[in-house]
C-alpha cells in the first residue's frame, strides 16, 4: 500500500504528463478555410519581429495559463480583495515588509553563490538593520539609509553559472517560468522552508504563515490576466518574462 | 535575439506611467536630452508633473452589446464591453473620455485624464478606442472599419447613450451637463461625435476638447509604419539596433545601485542608454506595430475577413495563435489598408474610391463644422510626431484662437505635466 502523499504525487505527475503531451500547436485547420488576402513571404516566421524563444511545451503552457487565470479570478483575487479590506494599510505594509525581510536570506546566499560580495554585504546589512531596528522586518529602515534592495534567486544563480533558460514553462499558480527558473524556484522554496522550520513553528502556524505569504505576494503584483485585451498576451508575457530574466542575470 | 527588446522598454515605460506605485517620485523630472521622440516614449519628463490625486474612486463596468454566444471563442475573455466610471459624491457634470489608437479605457493616459477631470469636479466615463480589441469584438456590426471616423462616431455615440443609461440605473449617477474629450485618435472621434450630437441633441455637449488628434489618419499611420519598415530598410539592421538598445538597458540596469524599478531609475536607464533618434523611432514604430497587429487580428477574427489569417477558421481557446502573431507583425497598416480595407469597404459601397476612404479617415471632412463651433477646443504640440508637414499650421488655421499649441511634448508626452493639466483645468470648469 502506497502512502497517501506518494499516490498524490504520482497522480499530479500523471496529470502534468498528460497536459504536456497534449499538443495544441496545429497551425491551420483545413475544411472550408480560405487563403488570407494579404500574401506574405514564405519565411514570415523568420521575418516576424518576435520570433524567438521556442515554446515546445506550448500546449501545456497555454492550458496552464488559462487555469491560472481562472484560479486568479475565482480564488486568489477574491482572497486578496478580502485581505485588503480587513487589513489596515499600515499593517499590510508591515506584513509585506516582514516577508521581504525573510526573503533577504535567499538573496544573500544566492549573491554569495554568484560571487557578488557587495550585493551579499548590502543584503546582509539590510537584513540585520531591518530585523533589529525594523522590529523583525516590519519596518523597512534600511532603504532610507542607503542600503538598497537587491534581487537574486537560484534561477539567476544558475543563469550566472552559464545554464540556459531551457524551454518556457508556465507553472501552476506561480505563472511564467522556464525549466531552469522552475528548478531554481523549487530550491529557493526548500531553503525558505528550512528557514521557517528554524523559527520553530507549529504545523498550523506554518500553514498560516505560508498562506499569508502567498496572499501578500499576489497582492503586491499588479498583473491581471487578459487585461491587456490582446489576443497575443500569452506570447507577449512569455517574451517579457524571458527578457526580464536576461536583464536580471546580466546584473 | 530578435525584436523582443521592445517589450522590456514597453514594460519599463508602463511602469513609469503607473502613478499608483510611487506617487512621491512622480514629481521628479529627468535630465535626458530632449527630442520629440524621447518625449513620445518616456513622456515629457523634463517638465514637472502636475499634482494629481493618487487614487480616484473608479468603478469597473461591463455592458453587453452583442449576444455572448456570438463572441469568437479565441476572445472568450472579452465577452462584454468594458469601460469605467469615476463618480463624484454629488450631482456633477459628466465628461466622456475616448482613448487613443489601440488603447483601452484604462490606459495610463486615460487614467491621467480621469484624474485631471475628477479633480475638476467631473464624473468621468472612459471608453476604449474603437481600435481596441475588446471594442472591436463587442461591436455589433459587420461592415464598420475602425478609423472611418463617421462610422466610429455613430457607434461610440450609441454606446455612450447605453452606458450612460447603465450608470444612471446601476450607480445612481446624477448629472448636470455633458462634456467630451479624447486623445490621439480619440480626439478625432470626439470631433465627429460632437458634430453628430448637433443633430441628435442627446447630450448637447457643453465643452469638447481634442487632444493631439491626427489630421489625416492615413498620413499618421504612414509615418508610424515608416519607423519600422522592415522591407525597405532591412530587417537585420533593425534587429541589430534593437539588440543594441536592449544591451544598453541591461548594462545600465546592472550599474544601478538598487534592483528595484522606480521612475527615477527608469529615467536613468534612458539617460544612460543615450538612444539615437533612429532607435527611438524604431521603438515607437514597434509599439505601433504591436497595437495595430492586435487590432487587425481582432478585425480579422470578428468580421471573418481573411485578411492575414485564414477565413472561416474557428480558433479555440487553447489553440496557438503564435503563427497569426508572426503574420500580423510583418503586415504594415498600409498593406492591410490597400489589400483588405479598401476592397472590403467597396463590397458594401461600390462607388467608394480609395481616395474617398482616405478622406473619411481624417478631420478635413468636417472642417467647416470645426471652424465655426465655439464649444470645441484643440490642444496639441508643435512637435507632435503623428502630424505631417503643414498639419500643425492647418490645425491653427481651423481652430484659430481655440487652438493651444505647446512647443514641446511630442505625441501626447505631456498629458500629465503641469502646464497641460493647467490648460485642461481652464477648459473644464463645468463644476465651478
Amino acid at each position: 500500500m502506497y502512502p497517501f502523499n506518494l499516490l498524490l504525487t504520482r497522480g499530479i505527475t500523471t496529470f502534468f504528463l498528460i497536459l504536456l503531451t497534449a499538443c495544441s500547436s496545429v497551425p491551420y485547420s483545413k475544411g472550408n478555410t480560405e487563403e488570407p488576402r494579404v500574401k506574405l513571404p514564405a519565411d514570415y516566421v523568420e521575418e516576424s519581429i518576435l520570433n524567438n524563444y521556442a515554446d515546445p511545451w506550448e500546449g501545456f503552457n497555454r492550458r496552464m495559463y488559462y487555469f491560472n487565470a481562472k484560479a486568479d479570478e475565482y480564488v486568489l483575487l477574491p482572497v486578496v480583495a478580502g485581505y485588503k479590506a480587513v487589513t489596515p494599510d499600515i499593517l499590510e505594509i508591515g506584513i509585506s515588509n516582514f516577508f521581504s525581510n525573510l526573503g533577504e536570506i535567499p538573496v544573500f546566499f544566492n549573491a554569495l553563490l554568484q560571487a557578488k560580495p557587495t550585493v551579499a554585504a548590502e543584503t546582509f546589512g539590510r537584513f540585520a538593520v531591518n530585523t533589529t531596528v525594523g522590529v523583525f522586518g516590519l519596518f523597512d529602515v534600511a532603504t532610507p539609509i542607503g542600503l538598497d534592495e537587491q534581487n537574486e534567486d537560484f534561477g539567476q544563480t544558475l543563469g550566472v553559472w552559464g545554464i540556459d533558460a531551457g524551454p518556457y514553462l508556465v507553472l501552476p499558480l506561480l505563472g511564467p517560468s522556464s525549466l531552469r527558473d522552475a528548478t531554481g524556484s523549487a530550491i529557493d522554496m526548500l531553503a525558505f522552508q528550512a528557514i521557517i522550520d528554524e523559527l520553530g513553528m507549529e504545523g498550523d502556524e506554518e500553514i498560516f504563515l505560508s498562506l499569508l505569504s502567498s496572499i501578500d505576494t499576489r497582492a503586491s503584483l499588479p498583473f491581471r490576466y487578459y487585461s491587456s485585451g490582446s489576443a497575443f498576451e500569452y506570447e507577449r508575457l512569455k517574451i517579457l518574462y524571458m527578457k526580464y530574466r536576461e536583464i536580471q542575470i546580466a546584473r | 535575439m530578435r525584436f523582443a527588446s521592445i517589450f522590456i522598454v514597453l514594460f519599463l515605460s508602463a511602469c513609469s506611467s503607473n502613478n499608483q506605485l510611487e506617487p512621491e517620485v512622480k514629481a521628479n523630472t529627468c535630465d535626458i536630452q530632449y527630442t520629440r521622440y524621447q518625449a513620445t516614449v518616456t513622456g515629457y519628463c523634463q517638465e514637472v508633473a502636475a499634482s494629481l490625486p493618487t487614487n480616484i474612486p473608479t468603478i469597473e463596468k461591463k455592458i453587453e452589446l452583442r449576444s455572448i454566444t456570438s463572441i469568437p471563442e479565441v476572445f472568450w475573455y472579452s465577452s462584454k464591453m468594458k469601460y469605467s466610471l469615476v463618480k463624484q459624491d454629488k450631482k456633477s457634470p459628466l465628461a466622456f473620455v475616448i482613448a487613443g489608437t489601440g488603447a483601452s479605457y484604462s490606459s495610463s493616459k486615460m487614467i491621467s485624464l480621469q484624474k485631471t477631470l475628477f479633480q475638476q469636479g467631473y464624473h468621468v466615463i472612459s471608453l476604449s478606442s474603437p481600435t481596441f480589441s475588446n471594442f472591436i469584438i463587442n461591436l455589433d456590426s459587420t461592415t464598420d472599419f475602425p478609423g472611418v471616423l463617421s462610422q466610429d462616431a455613430k457607434n461610440l455615440y450609441g454606446i455612450m447613450q447605453k452606458v450612460y443609461q447603465q450608470v444612471v440605473n446601476e450607480d445612481n449617477l446624477e448629472t448636470t451637463t455633458f462634456s467630451l474629450t479624447g486623445y490621439s485618435l480619440g480626439g478625432a472621434h470626439a470631433a465627429y461625435i460632437s458634430k453628430l450630437d448637433e443633430d441628435e441633441k442627446i447630450f448637447n455637449f457643453e465643452k469638447v476638447v481634442l487632444i493631439n488628434p491626427p489630421v489625416s489618419l492615413y498620413n499618421s499611420a504612414t509615418i508610424l509604419d515608416s519607423y519600422l519598415d522592415l522591407r525597405e530598410s532591412g530587417r537585420d539592421a533593425a534587429s541589430a539596433m534593437l539588440d543594441d538598445i536592449f544591451s544598453a538597458f541591461a548594462q545600465s540596469y546592472a550599474s544601478q545601485k538598487s534592483s528595484a524599478f522606480s521612475h527615477s531609475s527608469i529615467y536613468a536607464l534612458f539617460k544612460d542608454a543615450e538612444l539615437s533618434e533612429e532607435e527611438l523611432e524604431l521603438l515607437i514604430g514597434a509599439s505601433f506595430r504591436m497595437s495595430s497587429s492586435d487590432m487587425l487580428f481582432a478585425l480579422d477574427v470578428s468580421y471573418n475577413l481573411g485578411g492575414f489569417i485564414y477565413k472561416n477558421q474557428n480558433i479555440s481557446r487553447f489553440e496557438s495563435v503564435t503563427n497569426a502573431m508572426h503574420r500580423s507583425h510583418i503586415v504594415t497598416f498600409g498593406q492591410y489598408f490597400e489589400k483588405v480595407v479598401v476592397p472590403w469597404q467597396q463590397e458594401s459601397n461600390p462607388d467608394l474610391t480609395r481616395e474617398d476612404l482616405i478622406e473619411q479617415l481624417g478631420l478635413k471632412n468636417i472642417e467647416s463644422y470645426l471652424r465655426h463651433s465655439d464649444k470645441i477646443s484643440l490642444v496639441t504640440n508643435a512637435d507632435d510626431i503623428i502630424l505631417a508637414e503643414g498639419e500643425v499650421a492647418y490645425l491653427q488655421d481651423v481652430f484659430g484662437s481655440r487652438a493651444k499649441v505647446f512647443e514641446r511634448g511630442g505625441h501626447c508626452g505631456n498629458m500629465d505635466r503641469k502646464s497641460f493639466v493647467e490648460y485642461m483645468n481652464n477648459q473644464f470648469q463645468g463644476a465651478k
